[in-house]
């Protein structure tokens, strides 16, 4: 199964499509040493998630096969009847994570922990919608990782042109600039681990877990196998569907993670300092044709235009007067020719990340302050999109944007006080 | 007569001369134990600056101590460095002791009959408290407008600003009712005024947020209690066709 990979350190390699039953994919023996760690959730996804591994690893012998572990969910009553393929290990609850929609700290030390205990070599961390997810596409995260020269599998969803639009505006664009790693979806909830990434990570997530109010913290596996030099591949899994959070949780959300990422690119600014070649892109599947129409942008359009009028004097504490000439000009373009340039963009997400480590204003209020301009890229991507530019095109170009303008990010980091016009 | 005239004038001369000379070496005492100590204090930072910079103290915490705990020091240190923060604060901390160093001994220089350090002292001691409320008084107030209006534009309210200004000034007045009444400047009048003041700016908040807030608070109503049946005419049927064909709203976007 892992002849196919042709994996290279760092970057990102896709595995063909998963097609056919488990049965097809491989020697089920080769799972033998997999730990899959369940993330929190509520006991009938627990019972639909079990169900959904005990037919993904069918035909394994359940005494040196799978250990499956449910924290804070006793499943050993009735693993042996319901779920013969799977041995389960009821394990302590790590923390619910924020919403129960990433993995935190918590996961990453107790999945590690669990790893130590049973032996096993590699770990498959499982988030809340895993069961959307066909057997053959966990096989393949399973398996990745298991084969021993890859140290990290993540998922390549397939989902909507207007889904996970805070990974295409800023997650995937950053990581993939800065740290040279290509996952399209770094924040995935479902991952492969290989044992030393798992130690790895489970290192980094001890501090967080050791601090009281931190156990849900969130810890970025891409740009910690970036920077250990770590193989990182991405396996395509097909149809993916994740909850949304209430819209009025959006901004709670938004400074959650990316106060995390800022974070995180602020600790390992020695790394991504250094210049790197930049790998040129794979080719990615691209995303499933939508059958529902754009959303209407006119509302973002409306809480961008109000945030213009209301919050110009904290922008101008964190942006350079050539961004806010470009704020005003969005501000008064009508709405069928609204677009914000990617340059704009990029320059708006470098200049929150600098305002963000030399701490220009209160970090919540700076990313408070960024949930409007955020939502203007939205807007501006929806109307591109829907004048007939392909999605994923424009979220390409963008990632190349911020690798051109990554010179300007550097050059404000070591010197923030030259002048910026 | 004018003798009386002039030796009552010659002596208030002489008693107001002598308070004089009586307070300047008090003065002189204050002046030099806030200099030393200043001094002092510039010369302790100065050498502890040294040390942490050749020990790698900043380094060393962030290492040893967990991510939070580091990050809440960073909080409040200037320029994100924890070596800084405790320089400042032996600098400070020695002005400060200068300070109380050279008030006791201005008290000291007075004798036990006199009163003006038994006026002087609480009054320069309540200058301090009050200077201490009007740093603290502003900065909350502008924390906190910040806030208020940071969340009322992602909220989408069109009278974001306004309530930021009234968190403001309820701050503000707060701040400067406390400050007088602290220094016992206006007796009662900073009472009746504080209270007339902080009352206007509460009501006058309540009914712009309430008069704001009316189509808001309508539609909760209406979505929230039962409704009564309408048989669909022929237009309504358009209509709702038309808004079948309207695109979803921004919620139907998938942000994560």
């Amino acid at each position: 199964m892992t002849t196919d990979l042709n994996s290279s350190n760092v970057g990102t390699t896709l595995h063909p499509e998963p097609h056919g039953s488990p049965a097809t994919l491989g020697n089920p023996a080769s799972l033998e040493g997999l730990l899959v760690w369940l993330s929190p959730r509520s006991s009938e996804s627990f019972a639909l998630t079990l169900s959904h591994l005990n037919q993904t690893f069918e035909g394994q012998d359940p005494g040196q096969g799978v250990f499956v572990a449910t924290p804070g969910y006793d499943a050993a009553a009735i693993a042996a009847d319901s779920f013969p393929n799977l041995q389960t290990l009821p394990v302590p609850a790590s923390s619910l994570s924020i919403a129960n929609r990433f993995i935190t700290a918590a996961d990453y030390v107790y999945a590690f922990q669990a790893m130590q205990d049973h032996g096993a070599k590699a770990c498959l961390i499982l988030g809340a919608e895993s069961d959307s997810l066909s057997p053959a596409s966990l096989l393949k995260l399973g398996v990745a990782v298991l084969a021993g020269n890859v140290d990290l599998a993540v998922p390549y969803y397939q989902i909507g042109s207007h889904q996970g639009l805070v990974n295409s505006a800023i997650l995937y664009p950053l990581t993939r600039t800065l740290f040279g790693a290509f996952p399209r979806f770094p924040l995935s909830v479902d991952l492969g681990l290989s044992y030393r990434m798992a130690e790895r990570l489970a290192l980094r997530a001890r501090p967080a877990l050791a601090s009281l109010g931190s156990e849900d913290a969130i810890v970025w596996p891409v740009t910690e196998a970036a920077i250990n030099n770590f193989t990182i591949v991405e396996v395509p899994t097909g149809l993916y569907s994740s909850p949304q959070p209430p819209p009025t949780d959006l901004n709670a959300l938004l400074a959650v993670v990316l106060g995390s990422l800022f974070s995180d690119i602020d600790a390992k600014a020695t790394y991504w300092q250094r210049v790197r070649p930049l790998q040129p892109a794979k080719a990615v599947p691209a995303a499933i044709a939508s059958t529902v129409p754009w959303p209407d942008v006119q509302p973002m359009l409306d809480a961008f235009r109000l945030a213009y009028t209301n919050l110009s004097g904290i922008w101008s504490l964190v942006l350079p007067p050539n961004s806010l000439v470009g704020l005003k000009h969005l501000s008064l373009m009508p709405a069928e020719r609204f677009h914000m340039s990617d340059a704009l963009w990029v320059r708006i997400v470098y200049d929150f990340i600098l305002a963000y480590r030399q701490r220009t204003l209160n970090r919540g209020h700076l990313l408070g302050a960024l949930t409007p301009l955020y939502l203007a890229w939205v807007a501006s991507h929806i109307r591109l999109s829907d004048s007939g530019e392909p999605p994923e095109k424009h979220i390409q170009n963008l990632a190349a944007a911020f690798e051109n303008d990554k010179a300007y990010l550097v050059s404000r980091w070591r010197w923030p006080d030259r002048f910026n016009p | 007569m004018g003798q009386q005239i002039h030796f009552a004038l010659s002596q208030s001369a002489h008693r107001v001369l002598f308070k004089l000379a009586s307070i300047l070496p008090g003065l002189l005492a204050l002046l030099a134990a806030v200099l030393l100590l200043t001094l002092v204090g510039a010369l302790l930072a100065a050498l502890l600056s040294r040390i942490l910079i050749a020990i790698k103290f900043d380094e060393r915490l962030s290492r040893s101590h967990t991510v939070a705990s580091m990050t809440n020091i960073q909080d409040w240190s200037p320029s994100h460095s924890p070596a800084v923060l405790l320089t400042r604060a032996t600098f400070w901390g020695c002005f400060v002791l200068g300070v109380i160093i050279g008030i006791l001994s201005f008290d000291a220089a007075y004798s036990g009959s006199s009163h003006i350090s038994m006026l002087l002292l609480p009054y320069v001691t309540h200058l301090v408290g009050a200077t201490l409320l009007l740093i603290a008084g502003n900065l909350i107030a502008r924390f906190l407008s910040r806030s208020v209006l940071i969340g009322a534009v992602n909220a989408k309210f069109q009278y974001a600003r306004l309530l930021s200004l009234g968190v403001k000034w309820l701050v503000l007045v707060l701040t400067t009712a406390m400050i007088l009444d602290h220094l016992e400047i206006g007796g009662t009048i900073v009472d009746l005024a504080f209270g007339i003041l902080f009352g206007g700016i509460v009501l006058a908040l309540a009914l712009a947020v309430g008069l704001g807030s009316r189509d808001l608070v309508s539609r909760s109503i209406e979505n929230s209690g039962p409704r009564p049946v309408e048989w669909p005419t022929s237009k309504d049927a358009t209509s709702h066709h038309q808004e079948d064909k309207k695109a979803p709203s921004v919620e139907s976007l998938h942000h994560f």
